[in-house]
C-alpha cells in the first residue's frame, strides 16, 4: 500500500488522523477556531409547561395560572420566579436571551421511555444503537484532528466509531494533561532533551507510516491509526493552559461549561455534551423541576457569559433539550410521568431568535406543523420528530453532505425537511 | 397470561450461515434455491428473519397461521422449509394479486397490520421473489459479484508464544514463566489448555473475573455508603457494628483513626460480595447458574457482623480476622423492629444468587411509578442477554395513547407489547418495593393495574409467592438465553467489547457480509453456550472454549482485506482493543516489576483512571474503548514516566538481575564495529519481546527501526555542546544518594527506546 492510499484508508475509516507529512518534520496542527457546538441536556425529561411551552390550564400547571404568563417578545414564558431559591429563572432567562432563541414545541418523541428517547434525541435515530450523537459527529467532521473534539459529560455519548469520545472529569484534568512531555506537566522540566522528543516522534512516524503497508486486521488497522493520532494530536493539549480558570466554580454545569470553553478557546474541542440529570420528577414535580430547570438556566446563562468573556460567543451555537417532556396531569405522588411530546430551544450562530417554531394544545398535545411555512396546520401538517431537528442542525453545520453524515443518513423526505428552520 | 415471548424472540433471533449443503437431498420436491441470493441473503435475511419470523413461529401471536416460519439457527435444513412457506404463500393470488404481498401491506387481513409499505426496499424485494415465482424471472447470480470463502481463510492466528503472554497477562496480569514459555515451545497451542487450567486458579484471574463482572453488574457503584445496603429496620442493631468496637487497647489519639478504617474496611467488604460469589462459583467449578439460584450469600467477617450472623459461622472462617474472607452464610428470614418476620417456609431469607443481595437490589432501585420495571429490565440484560430498551418500537402517537387508556400499558397494544413481559418480571421483585433495596412490600398489595407476577406466559405459582426471586432464579437457569448471555458476557471481558449486534439496516450495501459476520460470531457463541450448559455450566468452560476461538487467536492477515465486503465480514475479528486504566496498570508491573500507580490504585483512587476511560460504576459506567487526544496524552505521560522511573534503575542492577537491560551496558556505544552493533541490536530484540511480546530477529524492520533511533540520538548528543553528563535529575536511579552518570548519553537514549516503544500499540492494547 502506497501513503496515498494509506492515508486515504485511515480517512475511511473515519480515523481522524493526523498523518505525518514527511518523516523529519511532523506538521503541526492548526488551531480548531470554530464554529462550537453544545448540547444541553436536561437527563430525565423537563416539565416544558414551566419553561418555554407554559399552559396553566386543565390543572397542568399548579404554579401558576394562564392570566400570569409572561410575554417576552414572541415568547411565552412561563412564571417561576416566585417558586425558585437558586439559580435563574425562566422569566429572567428569556428576559436576557428571547432576542437570540429559537423555541420549536410541539415535537415528538414517539416513545415514552428514557432509553430510547436519549438515544433518539441525541442522534436523530431511533431505532439504531450505531448513530453518533450530533455533537460527535459534527466533532467527527469539523475536527478530526481535534484532541478534544467531543468532549462529553454524560447523557447518550455514541460515536459511531467517527471520533473517540474524550471525558475530562474535572478542570484541573486539564492541567494535568496538557504538557505530558514534562515532569510533574512542566514544560521547563523535560523528560527528554528535545532533540530526543524529536526522534521519538520521528522514530513513531515512522513506524506508523511502516504498519500502514503490511496487511491488518480491520480492527488493528483501526486501532494502530486512532492511538498515532491520539498521541500525535494530544501535544496540542497545551494550547488550553492559558484558558483554564483558577478556580472551579461550584456549580455542576458551570464545571463543565468551563471544561468545554477552554477546550475552545484553546483551538482543541468542537462540541461539547453538557448534561444535568435528576429531572425525571415522577414525585413531587413541583419542587424538582423548580430546582433543576433554574440550575439548568443558570449553567446555561454562564457558558453564554463566559463565552463571551474569552471572545468565542459569537462561535457558539447551543441547542437545550431533554429527551422527554412531563404529563399534563399530575400522579398521586403529585409527581409527573413521562410524556413523549416535549420541546428544545436552539440559540447561536446561524439561528435567529425571537422565534416560536411548532405548538402544543391546551391539553399538551402536539399540533402538526407544515415543515415549509412552520405554520401549525392540525390537517395536513407532519409531526415534528427528531429526525427533523437532527436533519436540520446537519444542514446549519454544514456537515448534511460530508461522508460520515451519509454514512448515518436520517431519511427525512424532502417535503419534510425544515428548511427555514433556522430563520 | 398473555403469551408473552413473541417479541423477545424477535430480539433474540439468532441465525446460522447455511453453507450450499443446505439442499437437503431428502426433500427434493422445491427447486434447491434457498442458498440462491434472492432468498438466503435478500428476502430470508432482510425480511422473513427480521420481520415475519417474530409472530409466525410455533410461539408467536401468528401460532395458528398456515404461514409458519423457523430459526435456521440449528436446523440447516430450516431454510429450505421457509423458502417452501414463501414460495406456496407467493404463489396464492387473488385479483391477480400475491397473497404475500398482500399480507405484508395489510391491504387484506393480516393480525400484523402493515409490515411494509409498497415504496420500500423491503418490499421490493418481495416483489422480486413473487416475480421469481411466477416464473417472470430466473435465478441469477451476478458473477462480479462477491463471493464469500471460508470465514476465517486469509487470517493469521496467533502463534502459540504470542496467545501465552496474552492469556497470562489478560487473566492473571503477569507475563509467562520461563517454564511456561518451555512448555509452549516444546508442545505449541495444545501445552496451553493446561497453563490455562492453571491460570484459572490463579487469585489474580478472580481480580479480573470480579472487574469484569462489575463492569456488567456495576454493583460497586450503588449509592450511599457501602453499609447503607442493610436496613435500618431489620439490621439496626448490627450494621453499624464497627461503630462498637473495642479500640482502647490503642492510645486514644489513634482511636479515631483506626475507626474511620475499620469502617471504611468493612464497607469495601460489602461492596464486594455479589462479586465474590461471582468468583466462588468460578473458583469452586460450580454450576454458573448459582449466580441466580444461589441459597445464600457470600459474608466475611466483617459483613457477617453487619448482617448479625458473625458467632454462627465464625469457625467455618480460616482466619476470623481477614475482612476479605468470603464463605457462603445464610441469613434468617428478615425480623422488623416491631418483631414482624418476613414469610419464609424455611425460616430462611430466600436467597436467589445475586438477585437477592441487598447491594444488587440498591443499585437498581425503584419508584412508585417505576414499580420495578428497572430491575426487570436490568435482569433481562444480565441473565438472558436482551436489552428491552436497545430498540423500542415507534409509537404513532404516544401521549395520545396514554390518554386514551386507563392502563395503557395493559390495553394499548403498543404498550402490552413490551409490558406483558416485562411488569411480569417486576412483580416478582415486588418484596423489595422501595429505592434503597431494602426488603419490604407494598403496603397495599402489589398493583393490580398492571400484569401480574409471572415469567413469559407462566403466573408465579401462589406457593411460591414468598419466594418468588428464588423461582425466578429457578425458571432462568432452564432458559436456553442464560447460558448463551453468560458466554456473552465472558466474550466481554475477554474482548473488552460486546458482541456484534445484528445489523438492522437493509439498504446497507454491506448489509451481507454484515449479517454474515454477526451470524458467525453468533454460531461460536451458540455452540459455546451449548456445551457449557451441558458441562454444568462451568465458566471456566466458556473462558476456555473462547480463548481457543478463532475470534480470539486471530491476529493478522495474511493478506491485504481489499474487497469491501471481505472488510465487512473482518471487521471486528480479533482480540485488539485498548487496555483498560486497570490491565495497563497490570501489565507495566508484570513488564517493569513494579505498578505506575497513577492508572488504578488499589483504593479505586486515581487521578487519570477516568481520564483514561475507566468508569466510576455511578455516573459512569461504559469504558472508552477509542483513544481520545487525552488519553493520548496520559499515554506519552505514562511512556516518558514509566521509562524515567525503570531505565537508569534497571542499569544500577547487576546484569543478571536486571529485567530491561541483562545484555548490555551504558558503556556501549556504536563503534562501527559489528560486534557492538550486534550487541545493541541483542539488546532491542530483548526490549521488543519483554515490553511488546514480539519476538524478532536482530535484522527485523522493526529492531532496525529501533537501533536507529538509538544510534540517531547518540549521534545528535555527540554534535551537541553543552549537554549534562549526568541523567536528568527525576529520572535517575537514587538521586539522594549518588547522580546517575551517563557521559556517553546512553542511558538516557535506551530512555527514550523505552518510551518508544511503551508508546505503541502492542503495549497500549491487548
Amino acid at each position: 500500500m502506497n501513503r496515498r492510499n494509506f492515508v486515504q484508508l485511515c480517512g475511511s475509516a473515519g480515523l481522524g488522523l493526523a498523518v505525518p507529512t514527511g518523516l523529519e518534520a511532523v506538521e503541526e496542527p492548526r488551531p480548531y477556531e470554530g464554529p462550537f457546538y453544545v448540547v444541553f441536556n436536561a437527563s430525565g425529561g423537563w416539565d416544558t409547561t414551566y419553561m418555554m411551552d407554559p399552559k396553566g390550564v386543565n390543572d397542568i400547571n399548579r404554579l401558576y395560572k394562564v392570566g400570569d404568563i409572561v410575554t417576552e417578545g414572541n415568547h411565552k414564558v412561563a412564571p417561576i420566579a416566585k417558586h425558585i431559591k437558586d439559580g435563574m429563572s425562566t422569566e429572567a432567562f428569556f428576559k436576557k436571551y428571547a432576542s437570540e432563541l429559537l423555541v420549536l414545541n410541539g415535537m415528538d418523541y414517539s416513545v415514552n421511555n428514557h432509553d430510547p428517547c436519549s438515544r433518539y434525541m441525541a442522534t436523530g435515530k431511533l431505532d439504531s444503537l450505531a448513530y453518533p450523537t450530533f455533537a460527535a459527529l459534527v466533532a467527527g467532521c469539523k475536527g478530526p484532528k481535534c484532541p478534544l473534539a467531543f468532549l462529553t459529560f454524560g447523557n447518550y455519548s455514541a460515536t459511531g466509531n467517527i471520533v473517540p469520545m474524550a471525558r475530562i472529569p474535572y478542570l484541573n484534568s486539564l492541567n494535568l494533561i496538557a504538557n505530558a512531555d514534562g515532569v510533574g506537566g512542566n514544560d521547563r522540566s523535560p523528560y527528554h532533551d528535545a532533540f530526543v522528543t524529536d526522534r521519538i516522534e520521528q522514530a513513531l512516524a515512522k513506524k506508523s507510516e511502516a504498519d500502514g503497508i503490511s496487511p491488518r486486521l480491520p480492527r488493528a488497522e483501526r486501532g494502530q491509526s486512532m492511538l498515532y493520532a491520539a498521541q500525535l494530536n494530544s501535544k496540542t493539549l497545551k494550547w488550553v493552559t492559558p484558558f483554564v480558570p483558577k478556580t472551579t466554580p461550584k456549580e455542576r454545569l458551570s464545571q463543565q461549561a468551563d471544561i468545554a470553553l477552554a477546550s475552545f478557546k484553546g483551538g482543541v474541542g468542537v462540541s461539547a455534551n453538557l448534561s444535568i440529570g435528576q429531572f425525571d420528577s415522577h414525585n413531587n414535580n413541583d419542587p424538582d423541576q423548580m430546582k433543576l430547570i433554574p440550575e439548568l438556566l443558570a449553567g446555561i446563562d454562564y457558558l453564554l457569559k463566559r463565552a463571551e468573556e474569552l471572545k468565542i460567543r459569537e462561535q457558539l451555537v447551543v441547542v437545550m433539550q431533554s429527551e422527554m417532556g412531563r404529563t399534563p396531569n399530575y400522579n398521586n405522588g403529585n409527581g409527573k410521568d413521562h410524556w413523549s411530546i416535549g420541546s428544545a430551544m436552539f440559540l447561536g450562530r446561524g439561528i435567529k431568535g425571537n422565534r416560536v417554531v411548532g405548538a402544543t394544545d391546551d391539553k399538551q398535545f402536539l399540533v402538526p406543523l407544515d415543515p415549509k411555512t412552520l405554520q401549525t396546520d392540525a390537517k395536513a401538517g407532519i409531526r415534528v420528530r427528531p429526525e427533523h431537528v437532527h436533519a436540520a442542525l446537519r444542514s446549519l453545520a454544514g456537515i448534511d453532505g460530508h461522508a460520515f453524515a451519509k454514512q448515518f443518513p436520517l431519511e427525512v423526505p424532502d417535503a419534510e425537511q425544515l428548511n427555514k428552520l433556522w430563520g | 397470561m398473555i403469551h408473552s415471548r413473541t417479541w423477545l424472540f424477535g430480539i433474540a433471533l439468532v441465525s446460522l450461515w447455511l453453507d450450499t449443503a443446505a439442499c437437503s437431498a431428502a426433500e427434493p420436491p422445491v427447486e434447491c434455491t434457498a442458498r440462491e441470493p434472492l432468498f438466503a441473503d435478500e428476502v430470508w435475511a432482510k425480511i422473513g428473519e427480521r420481520t415475519c419470523l417474530n409472530c409466525h413461529n410455533p410461539h408467536g401471536d401468528a401460532a395458528e397461521s398456515k404461514f409458519l416460519l423457523e430459526d435456521a439457527t440449528r436446523d440447516a435444513a430450516a431454510l429450505e422449509r421457509n423458502l417452501k412457506a414463501f414460495t406456496a404463500m407467493a404463489a396464492i393470488k387473488k385479483d391477480g394479486a400475491s397473497r404475500l404481498l398482500a399480507k405484508v401491506s395489510g391491504t387484506i387481513k393480516h393480525g400484523g397490520g402493515a409490515v411494509l409499505k409498497p415504496d420500500t426496499s423491503g418490499y421490493r424485494i418481495l416483489e422480486r421473489f413473487v416475480a421469481r415465482v411466477d416464473g417472470k424471472t430466473k435465478p441469477f447470480v451476478d458473477p462480479a459479484a462477491f463471493v464469500p470463502g471460508p470465514y476465517f481463510s486469509g487470517v493469521a492466528m496467533a502463534t502459540p508464544q504470542r496467545q501465552l503472554r496474552r492469556v497470562t497477562l489478560s487473566l492473571a496480569g503477569r507475563l509467562p514463566t520461563a517454564k511456561e514459555f518451555e512448555a509452549v515451545e516444546k508442545g505449541g497451542v495444545a501445552a496451553i489448555e493446561s497453563i490455562l487450567d492453571a491460570v484459572l486458579k490463579e487469585d489474580a484471574f478472580y481480580v479480573r473475573l470480579q472487574e469484569g463482572f462489575n463492569d456488567i453488574f456495576l454493583t460497586l457503584g450503588y449509592p450511599g455508603n457501602a453499609d447503607d445496603a442493610l436496613s435500618y429496620e431489620h439490621f439496626e442493631k448490627t450494621r453499624h457494628w464497627y461503630q462498637k468496637h473495642d479500640f482502647s487497647a490503642l492510645p486514644e489519639k489513634d482511636r479515631q483513626k483506626a475507626g474511620w478504617a475499620l469502617a471504611a474496611t468493612y464497607r469495601k467488604a460489602l461492596l464486594r460480595e455479589p462479586l465474590e460469589l461471582v468468583s466462588h462459583l468460578v473458583r469452586h467449578d460450580l454450576p454458573f447458574t448459582g449466580i441466580v439460584t444461589a441459597d445464600y450469600i457470600m459474608v466475611s467477617p466483617y459483613t457477617a457482623r453487619g448482617y448479625g450472623i458473625f458467632d454462627s459461622v465464625k469457625d467455618k472462617f480460616k482466619n476470623p480476622e481477614d475482612p476479605f474472607e468470603y464463605i457462603p452464610a445464610k441469613i434468617k428470614a428478615l425480623k422488623d423492629r416491631s418483631n414482624k418476620v418476613q414469610p419464609s417456609a424455611t425460616g430462611d431469607y430466600p436467597h436467589a444468587g445475586i438477585l437477592t443481595t441487598f447491594q444488587y437490589l440498591r443499585r437498581y432501585p425503584t419508584t412508585v411509578t417505576n414499580r420495578n420495571r428497572l430491575r426487570a429490565r436490568m435482569y433481562y440484560q444480565h441473565f438472558l442477554g436482551i436489552d428491552v430498551m436497545a430498540l423500542a418500537p415507534r409509537v404513532t402517537d404516544a401521549a395520545a395513547v396514554s390518554k386514551k387508556f386507563k392502563t395503557p400499558t395493559m390495553e394499548a397494544s403498543e404498550c402490552v407489547v413490551c409490558h406483558k413481559t416485562i411488569d411480569p418480571v417486576a412483580g416478582l421483585f415486588r418484596d423489595y418495593f422501595n429505592e434503597e433495596g431494602y426488603y419490604g412490600p407494598r403496603k397495599e398489595g402489589w398493583f393490580t393495574d398492571m400484569f401480574g407476577p409471572g415469567l413469559e406466559g407462566v403466573d408465579l405459582p401462589k406457593p411460591e409467592g414468598w419466594r418468588s426471586l428464588q423461582w425466578l432464579g429457578q425458571e432462568t437457569a432452564k432458559d436456553p438465553r442464560f447460558a448463551v448471555a453468560m458466554v456473552e458476557h465472558v466474550y466481554y471481558i475477554l474482548m473488552g467489547r460486546r458482541p456484534l449486534p445484528a445489523p438492522l439496516d437493509i439498504e446497507d450495501p454491506l448489509f451481507t457480509p454484515k449479517r454474515r459476520a454477526y451470524i458467525e460470531q453468533r454460531k461460536a457463541i451458540h455452540d459455546i453456550a451449548e456445551k457449557f450448559a451441558k458441562d454444568g455450566f462451568n465458566l471456566k468452560y466458556v473462558f476456555r472454549a473462547l480463548i481457543a476461538s478463532p475470534f480470539y487467536r486471530a491476529d493478522g492477515l495474511t493478506e491485504v482485506a481489499k474487497h469491501p465486503n471481505r472488510r465487512a465480514e473482518l471487521d471486528d475479528i480479533g482480540l485488539v482493543h485498548m487496555l483498560t486504566p486497570e490491565q495497563l496498570e497490570r501489565k507495566i508491573e508484570a513488564v517493569f516489576g513494579k505498578k505506575w500507580g497513577r492508572l488504578a490504585s488499589d483504593d479505586g483512587d486515581s487521578k487519570f483512571a477516568l481520564l483514561y476511560g475507566g468508569i466510576d460504576s455511578k455516573e459512569v459506567t461504559q469504558r472508552a474503548t477509542d483513544p481520545s487526544g487525552a488519553m493520548g496524552a496520559i499515554q506519552r505521560i505514562m511512556a516518558n514516566d514509566v521509562a524515567c522511573r525503570n531505565v537508569a534503575v534497571d542499569f544500577e542492577r547487576p546484569a543478571a538481575e536486571r529485567r530491561l537491560f541483562p545484555g548490555i551496558e551504558p558503556a556501549v556505544v556504536p563503534d562501527g564495529k559489528p560486534e557492538t552493533e550486534k550487541q545493541i541490536r541483542a539488546a532491542i530484540v530483548h526490549l521488543h519481546e519483554k515490553i511488546l511480546g514480539r519476538t524478532l530477529a536482530a535484522d527485523h524492520a522493526d529492531i532496525t527501526r529501533t537501533y536507529e533511533l538509538f544510534t540517531a540520538i547518540l549521534a545528535d548528543a555527540k554534535a551537541k555542546k553543552g549537554l549534562s553528563d549526568r541523567e536528568a535529575y527525576s529520572c535517575q536511579a537514587d538521586p539522594g544518594k549518588h547522580p546517575t552518570l551517563d557521559p556517553h548519553y546512553t542511558i538516557r537514549a535506551w530512555r527514550a527506546v523505552v518510551t518508544y516503544l511503551l508508546r505503541q500499540d502492542d503495549f497500549l492494547y491487548e
